[in-house]
């Protein structure tokens, strides 16, 4: 059965082109019928109580009955379901083609229009039903009203009885819970890749780049324990963090081009880096107060430009799943939250400022204030002396029964012993002792690293009162990260799972709600509870995810029934295929291609470029002030073209290190006059600015052409536009909720075909292992490109054709080798 | 090339995409497919960055005190006078209407810009789709070439309709885009060589997996090999165009955009956006405008008298737009500052009604005198121009209902016969 069987419509989203398809169809009725013929259609008139008004009750009542009424139409009454919706009639009975609710539950989930809305597409059956049910005339006995049947809670299975004692066995119990939970599922439970699929596999998605031919070797001398080794050595290795900055930065939405973007960029860097438990880094995020530089935690603040509805809608969202913020403006529709408990979350937010600095935004920081800024009711809904300021609470029920099950109490043991740890370090660690040991190292007294030490022990409390640090925030945190909130280790759990395995057990990643389904209820509470337990260490949940089978599981083979394959996959039985992300695949065609260091010898390609530079002319022009930059008015492309290929990283190290410390310790000093005379000295200035006049010019010269990439994991984020990482779906990182497009696209293979890294890392370069193999052998430079590319030897029948390919030249392994990186089997993981 | 591109995406697979057409009946609108009398099929938007000034252009002030040192001139159609920088452009104001009381709320760059673009004012946490993106997002695509293309810069974002529907961007026009031929050094037939090569390796992974994202994959390769060997992509080259035409347009970098946006219309572009900066004139204003004149008047003009000789501009689109006007006042510095509260834009072909003003502004262009025009109204007439329904409601990838055009707006029905 292919795809186009079973769904009818071609694939089609938008309306017009709808419009087109269903006129190539000549009309919807013929639609309709080629659908009815596919579907099972009872011989009898479906009975209303048993067959109908389950379907209606449990999928369309909610939205359109008295306290709703979603597009005009009401469905809980006959009278009313026959007085049809604001622009159609819902249902004439004996004619589906004519009904509106019939066309519309027949589209595909994809198209536009679709009903149900939200929540679960109806099961072809209960298409056919409701198909049958109006052409028999939609009979519906008198006075049965519908009221809406709430989704039931998911079904969970045992957990097991205790605690595990190792992320082995915790990843063992994890596969036992998904097996009975697939218990009575119709699945394909596929086999678990090959080891060195494994070892391609976990070292894309732990360190974010393929192996190296080096790596390979050494995976393979390992013994029966190489998996669970390999997992230990990827999680420690130094590329970790930068790989899971990604996708931190993606759930948090950092931007380079915000104030302390970078900051906050470097700072999640440094705490995956240093293992910092994972509620604490939410806690610090949350309650930050400050400057980027002396607390770049800020950042998070800062993202959402201290705007407490922008942060209630982005704080629960993104720490619990839910999407309260819709409730912003309105009730939301599709949950059960009102639209007071939204302000009373935004009320946390309420006494946070954000102070700009008098010239320029680099002093900007966040402080709390004494005014709560939420007021209710809405501005909307009331006059302005009507509206008073709201008293935070949080809407989210937290457990509150006495007794700590295990998980707690492990979380609680595991949080006391780093405690201890921690307290252990710093013992005799008096701020004089630490300025001490400071000083010998660096032996100058005026060394920047002493004197910020020494303005922070100065600071100490003049911080106090600039930037007082958020009780409602704290508090706020406090909440969110209590091992009792459910919603936080889950939403999480989500997240991480679905970058691994690749899709979530709920889908939006950040949609927890009753009416959104939630598969494997089980697993997902059991990897809750174990990340709980672990003292929310980020690691250890990789580390169970990764040595489960669950993550071994190989794809489908081809041929394989479409809902088979939907249905195998949704239940965690059979890999769907992942692409790798941008930045992944970026470095990894580096790494494949030796791309990270020269591979020509000095001299090797030199050639003549002519191209355009600007130069000075030694004239000056005056400007006027206020002259904004504007869009760019330079191209967007280096004069080769080729500049969304680069990657220019930023030094996370030196971004926390600035002087701004002292700028704000000495903008303190200064009297109101001195800094309105200052003031005034910089407008003045400004006024009119002497700009430096350029020409441009066109030059020949020489350029050596033997280009090093870097890596891209530590580039400004988001990239420019149209820019390598962009093009293979890097998110904007603007929207909340926003995730990475990963569909193909015809420029991502422009970018491949002809782009300047596939095509340098194609090229033999005489200082590569692979041009000396060549020289020696070329079955061995062969099987030595297949596993530095696709990390496998080539089957004999690749082996013949890449014999004939390369045929003994560098320009064939270049040929052999751009093909290889092409391939969708480089792209997309095993 | 379209928006409308591989579709099958995992997530949208799992429903997370969906959109709906809330207050349209479905069946209805499946009735009336030929219900749309909309003549535009292609759009060319110069987009002017910085904020040109409405008086020195569209909306000039005889004998006022911000008059400035510009003097209007006589059109092609009775009554209607524009400034002296535009001699040529005077003489296609029969196919062009000018709306002169658009009134905007944003007077910084950036805040205007993206409203001027997205027609919504900016948000924290989504972002609008530019107008480009969100005319190929609900116009099936024409030919072989990228649908949405832009000149010498970049328009705005594809926001949440996706990747897909960024624009196709070329950094100078006539020079040539790498990624659309093999790389240096590789042959035609070296790089049809590697392209079989390629084909066997990946037919082989197919056989073994057949997932549909490989097959997304590979339509997609399909798709960039034929626009690599498509004729069409000749319209980039300008070196093959006279010489004389060149010269017609100005032969600057904009002339060569206006040129290059023509060509790609022809070949079935959908929307094309030339960008061009330095309008932000805080001082000396008349010296910036004549230079500014000089340029777009021959490129524009002649735009607009070659659409209409091979016939192509009853459906081309063509609009002169900038975030906002400047103030009448003229300051010290002979510049004039930013003013949003009163501009004009320019609209020719297109099936508009051609020699036709909308709204005044008052006697000193500070504020619209009659019929004020909000700046969504501007992108509810272009929809509307493109048989675009200006009510249609999307969903973003997130659920969140979003209207292409704001609630608020409305096409300008004068403009239309």
């Amino acid at each position: 059965m292919s795809f186009s069987t079973i769904h009818c419509l071609p694939s089609v989203t938008s309306i017009p082109a709808l419009i087109h398809t269903l006129t190539r169809l000549h009309s919807i009725t013929c639609v309709l019928s080629i659908l009815s013929t596919a579907l099972p259609v009872s011989a009898d008139a479906p009975d209303f109580r048993k067959d109908i008004q389950p379907i209606l009750e449990s999928n369309c009542v909610r939205c359109h009955t008295e306290s709703k009424v979603k597009g005009g139409l009401r469905m809980d009454t006959y009278e009313k379901i026959m007085e049809g919706g604001e622009t159609a009639d819902a249902i004439v009975p004996g004619d589906p083609a004519k009904s509106e609710l019939l066309v519309r539950v027949h589209l595909r989930p994809i198209d536009e229009g679709v009903m149900p809305d939200e929540g679960q597409a109806l099961k072809p059956e209960e298409v056919a039903l409701l198909d049958a049910w109006v052409k028999a005339g939609a009979k519906w006995p008198k006075g049965v009203t519908l009221t809406e049947r709430k989704p039931e809670k998911p079904k969970r299975v045992a957990m097991p009885q205790k605690a595990p004692a190792s992320n082995i066995e915790a990843a063992a119990m994890l596969d036992d819970i998904l097996r009975r939970e697939n218990a009575s599922t119709d699945v394909i439970t596929t086999d678990p890749i090959s080891d060195t699929a494994f070892l391609r596999r976990s070292t894309i998605d732990l360190i974010g780049r393929i192996p190296t031919v080096r790596e390979i070797k050494e995976f393979e001398s390992w013994g029966d324990d190489r998996r669970a080794k390999l997992i230990k050595k990827l999680t420690s290795h130094p590329r970790f963090a930068d790989r899971w900055t990604i996708f931190m930065a993606d759930m948090l939405r950092i931007r380079s081009n915000v104030t302390g973007g970078n900051q906050l960029l470097a700072y999640i860097n440094g705490s995956i880096e240093q293992e910092k438990p994972y509620d604490v880094l939410v806690r610090e995020l949350i309650s930050a107060s400050g400057r980027t530089n002396s607390n770049p935690a800020v950042g998070y603040i800062l993202g959402d430009d201290a705007q407490p509805m922008e942060l209630a809608a982005s704080t629960s969202q993104i720490f619990m799943g839910v999407r309260i913020g819709c409730a912003m403006c309105h009730d939301h529709p599709f949950d059960d939250w009102e639209r007071k408990d939204f302000y009373d979350l935004a009320a946390f937010f309420g006494k946070t400022v954000k102070i700009q600095g008098r010239r320029n935004n680099r002093s900007v920081y966040t402080t709390e204030g004494s005014k709560m800024t939420v007021l209710w009711p809405p501005e909307d809904e009331a006059e302005a002396e009507e509206r008073k300021p709201v008293k935070p609470r949080f809407p989210f029920q937290i457990a509150t029964s006495k007794k700590s099950p295990h998980y707690i109490q492990r979380f609680r043991a595991a949080r006391l012993a780093r405690e201890n740890a921690k307290s252990g370090d710093k013992k005799n660690a008096s701020l004089d002792a630490l300025l001490d040991a400071v000083e010998p190292k660096v032996g100058k007294t005026d060394d920047p690293v002493l004197k910020e030490a020494k303005m922070e022990s100065k600071k100490l409390n003049v911080h106090a009162d600039i930037y007082r640090s958020s009780e409602l925030r704290n508090q706020l945190a406090q909440l969110i990260t209590d091992p009792k909130n459910d919603y936080f280790a889950r939403a999480f759990v989500n997240r991480v799972w679905a970058e691994l395995i690749g899709h979530g057990f709920v889908e939006p990643l950040d949609n927890f709600s009753d009416y959104n389904e939630l598969h494997h209820p089980t697993t997902l509470d059991f990897l809750a509870q174990e990340f709980i337990a672990s003292g929310y260490d980020f690691k250890t949940l990789v580390r169970i995810i990764t040595l489960s089978d669950a993550y071994r599981r190989s794809a489908l083979p081809s041929g394989t029934p479409i809902s088979v394959r939907e249905k195998s996959e949704l239940n965690f039985a059979a890999a769907p295929i992942r692409r790798m992300l941008g930045e992944v695949l970026y470095d990894s065609i580096v790494v494949a291609g030796h791309l990270e260091d020269f591979k020509w010898p000095k001299g090797a390609n030199n050639k003549k470029v002519t191209r355009e530079i600007r130069v000075p002319t030694g004239e000056f022009k005056m400007v006027e002030a206020g002259q904004p930059k504007m869009m760019p008015e330079q191209p967007a492309m280096r004069n080769d073209g080729y500049d969304l290929e680069s990657s220019l990283q930023i030094n996370f190290n030196s971004i926390l290190n600035s002087k701004e410390q002292n700028e704000l310790a000495s903008m303190r000093e200064k009297s109101d006059e001195q800094i309105k005379a200052e003031k005034m000295a910089a407008m003045q200035k400004e006024q009119q600015r002497k700009v430096m006049q350029y020409k441009t010019e066109t030059i020949t010269e020489t350029v050596d052409d033997n280009p090093r990439f870097s890596s891209a994991m530590r580039m400004a984020t988001p990239a420019p536009p149209a820019h390598f990482l962009r093009v293979f779906g890097q998110p904007s990182r603007v929207g909340l909720g926003e995730f990475r497009d990963d569909a193909s696209s015809l420029r991502q293979q422009l970018m491949m075909l002809n782009g300047r890294m596939t095509h340098e890392a194609s090229r033999v370069g005489t200082l590569e292992p692979l041009h000396r193999l060549l020289k020696k052998d070329q079955n061995l430079a062969i099987d030595w490109a297949y596993q530095e590319i696709l990390t496998r030897l080539p089957s004999p029948e690749e082996k013949a054709d890449a014999r004939t390919i390369v045929n003994n030249t560098p320009e064939g392994m270049a040929d052999l080798r751009w093909a290889l990186l092409n391939s969708t089997e480089f792209r997309f993981l095993p | 090339m379209s928006c409308n591109d591989y579709l099958y995406t995992r997530r949208r697979a799992l429903k997370a995409f969906s959109a709906s057409i809330l207050g349209i009946p479905l069946s209805q609108v499946l009735a009336n497919t030929n219900s749309n009398k909309a003549k535009a099929e292609h759009v060319i938007l110069f987009w002017n960055s910085g904020g040109m000034s409405h008086l020195d252009t569209w909306d000039p002030k005889p004998g006022r005190k911000v008059q400035g040192e510009f003097n209007p001139i006589k059109t092609s159609v009775d009554g209607m006078e524009i400034s002296e920088i535009f001699p040529q452009l005077a003489k296609q104001m029969h196919h062009a209407a000018l709306i002169r009381s658009i009134t905007g709320t944003n007077g910084d760059h950036g805040r205007a810009q993206y409203e001027l673009q997205t027609g919504f004012n900016q948000s924290p946490n989504i972002l609008h789709p530019g107008i480009g993106s969100m005319v190929v997002h609900e116009r099936e695509p024409l030919g072989d070439l990228p649908a949405l293309v832009s000149i010498s810069g970049q328009p705005a974002r594809a926001g949440y309709l996706g990747q897909k529907c960024e624009a196709y961007f070329v950094g100078r026009p006539g020079q040539k885009d790498p990624y659309l031929s093999f790389p240096e050094g590789i042959s035609h037939a070296r790089g049809m060589q590697r392209l079989q090569i390629l084909e066997k390796m990946n037919r082989r992974n197919a056989a073994e997996k057949g997932a549909a994202e490989l097959k997304a994959s590979q339509t997609a390769l399909k798709d960039a090999v034929n626009l690599m060997e498509s004729p069409a992509l000749k319209a980039f080259e300008l070196d093959e165009e006279n010489p004389k035409t060149v010269e017609k347009y100005g032969n600057t970098e904009f002339g060569r955009g206006a040129l290059l946006a023509r060509r790609l219309v022809e070949k079935g572009v959908r929307f094309v956006q030339v960008n061009r900066g330095g309008f932000d004139n805080h001082g000396n204003i008349f010296e910036a405008m004549r230079n500014h004149g000089a340029t777009m008047d021959p490129a524009i003009a002649s735009l607009i008298s070659d659409l209409k000789a091979n016939g192509m501009l009853s459906k081309t689109l063509v609009v002169v737009l900038s975030e906002f006007g400047r103030t009448p006042r003229i300051n010290d510095g002979g510049g004039r500052d930013h003013w949003a509260r009163c501009f004009s834009c320019m609209m020719a072909g297109g099936g508009l009604k051609g020699g036709s003003i909308v709204g005044a502004s008052d006697e000193d262009g500070m504020a619209p005198a009659e019929r004020p025009v909000k700046v969504a109204d501007l992108h509810a007439t272009l929809c509307h121009a493109l048989g675009i329904d200006v009510n249609k409601e999307l969903e973003t990838p997130q659920g969140r209902p979003m209207r292409l055009v704001r609630k608020e707006a409305a096409p300008i029905q004068e403009l239309f016969a």
